[in-house]
């Protein structure tokens, strides 16, 4: 996949979880802004319902991009045989991208009714979403092959390449400025404002100005790969425990969803089918 | 494995932590159907596989099921026929949500079997559906609901009538108000409304009543077999009860059937001529308006013009007239004898028009009480009034007959002595004329014998030119009982004694007229003797 086709990739999965959810909200606002007692004599109850056409549909829905996000990713990340169907890392974003929008229509599918022992089941969903993304952040801290494969400290050390024996035989930089910004970079975790010195010293030079954002590109590279050795250990850890509870709750979420399923259908309640 | 623990504990903290536990509803019930909240309830209303069925519902709401069993009611009503029952009443929206919402105001209340209309659409739900008109003690135990209400007007209308008309009030009333009752049409009625009766108001005849401590007004059980259940009977039961015989609906006044009226019957009893006379002639206005009959002035007129009028006050006529006319009275010689003439001797006998009606019309006053007040004076200029002053026939007559007369006739020049005494006024004085009429002769009658008496003598006796029949005969006794003989010249003795008188004193008749000679013209003897 290309840049420009993950680019696309991305935009299409952003523009569906934005479109979705703005159409949903914008369709249903006069409905789900409706407190509970009234709702029932609102126009679009008998589709907006729970159990109505679309209310119902939105958790079918919901839940099947959830189950598909989640099974996915898993099967992706766990079986053999599909470890070489595409980029992990796109992996993660189609499970990020279904695993938003289904408890965004599973939002609405509640229509903001959060009880009963489903409400236990939305409520992990909550935490497995709002986990989801505390887990993005720390995931993009561990720095990965670009199959997405975790490195290890030492593969991430030797990833770093010597800034200032570039620099200094690619730039006509004098002396002083040159160990100004290679002091920058191996202090860049402790320091902040040093990106600015840079700065400062590159205009002392006067470089041209693509030679300016070459060496900034490169000196911005050498913090942030700086920092993340810094941070690599703490953070492998807290992705340790990320993982009890983001794969927990998705688990509870999944299994009171399914008697919650059983419910409905027992009860009589079967969508179009 | 750890994972795996992990997991379960996860799970049942946040199973715990839920305030419900176990709970599969998806809300809160409302708050009629708060006590079927719980798991071990749910299959109440729902059937496993097949949502709500309207049979679960029935099966507790038996009231609804009963009436759509009978096809009544809105719920049997085409519009939710077929339709299950949670479209309409849903629930699992919380304690508060309205289980039973409806557009009140576009309610087409024709499908609950009673629709709205007049009066009746102006009223809010409330007004109609509430427990007091209830009468299901079951349903009336309900909090709320529009069942249990009645189609007849009673079940909500108070019975202003108090249970005496019919309880069927839409006979009479439409929907539109309660007064007046438009529909009523009295002619359907057992009283039919005719001639007057159409305009009085109703109030006249239906009044104001109380009944149960309540005012209302009294339509039935009016009594109208008889006219005076309502009107007064302002004859006080004289004519009885059945108006109608004189009467018409018309008007009081205009009197039917007049020839059966008993006037009998009335404070005036038509008798002798008054039942002959026209109504008309009486009530000359209306036959109803009342009329005075105390006195007989009160119809008719005084034809005495006041004449009896005593102290401003004319007694009645009844004192001297009948009903059987006014020609003749009443009034008795006793009466007439307290007033200043007392009626005596042929007064009594003689006829009052006599006195009374000397001229056209009757007269009773100041027609004097003198006798030629009445009687004519057949006297005047005849008899000097120094014998009967004033012209006072009393001084000779009295009212026994004109005939007796009792005059002191010696108050004249000729004293009545002997047979005068005898005889008859008339026989002096109503002499016969040659026509043999009587003359009435009082005055310048001379005292002498032959003024009334002829001279049956033949003037043998007349001396001096005048006849002096006293000379021989008396008044008590024409014939001469003692006439001495031997007084006249010529005397008798011898056989003259014996001898009858008419031997000497013949008849003799001289120019058609025989008297006895008594006188000759001398007395030799063959004067007589031959």
């Amino acid at each position: 996949m290309t840049k420009s086709v993950h680019i696309i990739y991305i935009t299409i999965m952003v523009l569906i979880v934005i479109l979705s959810f703005s159409a949903i909200v914008y369709f249903g606002n006069s409905y789900y802004a409706t407190s509970l007692e009234e709702r029932f004599f609102h126009e679009n109850h008998r589709i907006l319902e729970p159990k109505g056409m679309w209310g119902h549909g939105l958790g079918i829905f919901g839940s099947l991009f959830m189950i598909v996000g989640v099974t996915s990713y898993m099967a992706r990340k766990r079986y053999r045989f599909l470890s070489r169907l595409g980029l992990l890392k796109h992996w993660l974003e189609f499970h990020i991208f279904l695993c938003t929008l289904g408890p965004a229509l599973i939002l609405f599918h509640t229509a903001f009714k959060f009880g009963g022992l489903v409400a236990v089941s939305f409520w992990s969903m909550v935490a497995v979403f709002l986990s989801g993304i505390i887990g993005r952040f720390i995931y993009i801290q561990i720095p990965r092959t670009i199959e997405g494969r975790e490195l290890s400290l030492n593969e991430v050390r030797d990833m770093k390449s010597d800034i200032g024996a570039i620099i200094k035989s690619s730039y006509n930089l004098d002396e002083e400025s040159y160990n100004k910004i290679v002091e920058s970079t191996t202090n860049a975790s402790n320091r902040t404002g040093s990106l600015g010195e840079v700065k400062k010293v590159l205009k002392k030079n006067k470089l041209s100005k693509e030679q300016y954002n070459n060496v900034l590109k490169l000196v911005r590279n050498e913090i942030s790969l700086n920092r993340r050795i810094d941070r690599l250990v703490i953070m492998q850890n807290m992705f340790k425990y990320w993982h009890v509870a983001h794969l927990p709750f998705a688990l509870v979420m999944l299994i009171i969803m399914v008697i919650h399923i059983g419910v409905t259908v027992t009860f009589g309640f079967r969508w179009i089918f | 494995m750890k994972i795996g623990k992990i997991l379960i504990v996860v799970f049942f903290v946040m199973m715990l932590g839920n305030p419900l536990l176990a709970q599969i509803s998806p809300g809160e019930l409302a708050e009629v159907h708060a006590h079927l909240e719980g798991i071990s309830n749910c299959t109440k209303c729902h059937h496993l596989g097949e949502k709500v069925l309207n049979e679960n519902c029935l099966a507790c709401h038996t009231e609804i099921k009963s009436r759509v069993d009978q096809q009544k009611g809105y719920h049997a009503s085409s519009e939710v026929r077929g339709k299950e029952c949670f479209s309409c009443h849903n629930d699992h929206h919380g304690r508060k949500f309205e289980i039973i919402r409806f557009d009140k105001d576009k309610f087409d209340h024709k499908l609950a079997g009673f629709e709205l209309l007049g009066a009746h659409a102006k009223k809010t739900c409330k007004d109609c559906h509430k427990p007091e008109f209830i009468t299901d003690q079951k349903i009336k135990d309900k909090k709320f609901t529009y069942l249990g209400l009645n189609t007849a007007c009673l079940t909500c209308h108070e019975d202003y009538h108090q249970n005496t008309l019919s309880k069927k009030c839409d006979d009479c009333h439409n929907n539109d108000l309660f007064k007046p009752a438009p529909k009523f049409d009295h002619k359907k009625a057992k009283f039919q409304l005719l001639g007057k009766h159409q305009t009085v108001d109703c109030l006249k005849c239906h009044k104001i009543g109380t009944k149960n401590e309540k005012k209302y007004q009294e339509f039935g059980g009016v009594k109208f077999d008889n006219c005076v259940n309502c009107h007064k009977d302002v004859h006080l039961n004289k004519f009885g009860q059945d108006c109608k015989q004189c009467h018409s609906e018309e008007s009081f006044h205009t009197i039917k059937g007049i020839s059966n009226f008993d006037h009998d019957k009335t404070d005036f009893k038509l008798e002798e001529k008054h039942k002959t006379v026209a109504c008309k002639s009486c009530h000359k206005t209306n036959l109803t308006d009342p009329l005075k009959f105390a006195k007989c002035t009160d119809c008719h007129k005084d034809y005495h013009n006041k004449q009896f009028e005593k102290q401003g006050i004319s007694p009645d006529c009844s004192e001297c007239h009948s009903q059987k006319g006014f020609v003749g009275s009443s009034f008795t010689i006793e009466k007439h004898n307290t007033g200043t003439f007392k009626l005596e001797g042929a007064h009594i006998a003689t006829p009052c028009f006599e006195c009374h009606k000397k001229q056209e019309k009757w007269s009773f006053r100041e027609i004097g009480i003198r006798c030629n007040d009445c009687h004519e004076d057949i006297h005047k200029d005849k008899i000097d009034p120094k014998y009967y002053p004033e012209a006072d026939c009393k001084k000779c007559h009295d009212v026994e007959t004109w005939k007796k007369v009792s005059f002191d006739h010696s108050k004249t020049k000729f004293e009545l002595l002997g047979a005068h005494q005898k005889q008859s006024c008339k026989a002096c004085h109503f002499p016969k004329d040659s026509a043999g009429k009587e003359q009435q002769r009082f005055s310048g009658i001379a005292t002498s014998c032959i003024t009334c008496h002829n001279d049956k003598h033949f003037k043998q006796f007349e001396a001096n030119g005048t006849t002096d029949c006293k000379r021989c005969h008396q008044f008590n006794n024409w014939k001469i009982p003692t006439f001495d003989h031997n007084k006249t010249r010529f005397v008798l003795d011898g056989n003259h004694k014996n001898v009858a008188c008419n031997k000497c004193h013949k008849e003799k008749q001289i120019e058609q007229t025989t008297f006895v000679q008594y006188k000759f013209k001398d007395f030799k003897c063959e004067t007589c003797h031959r």
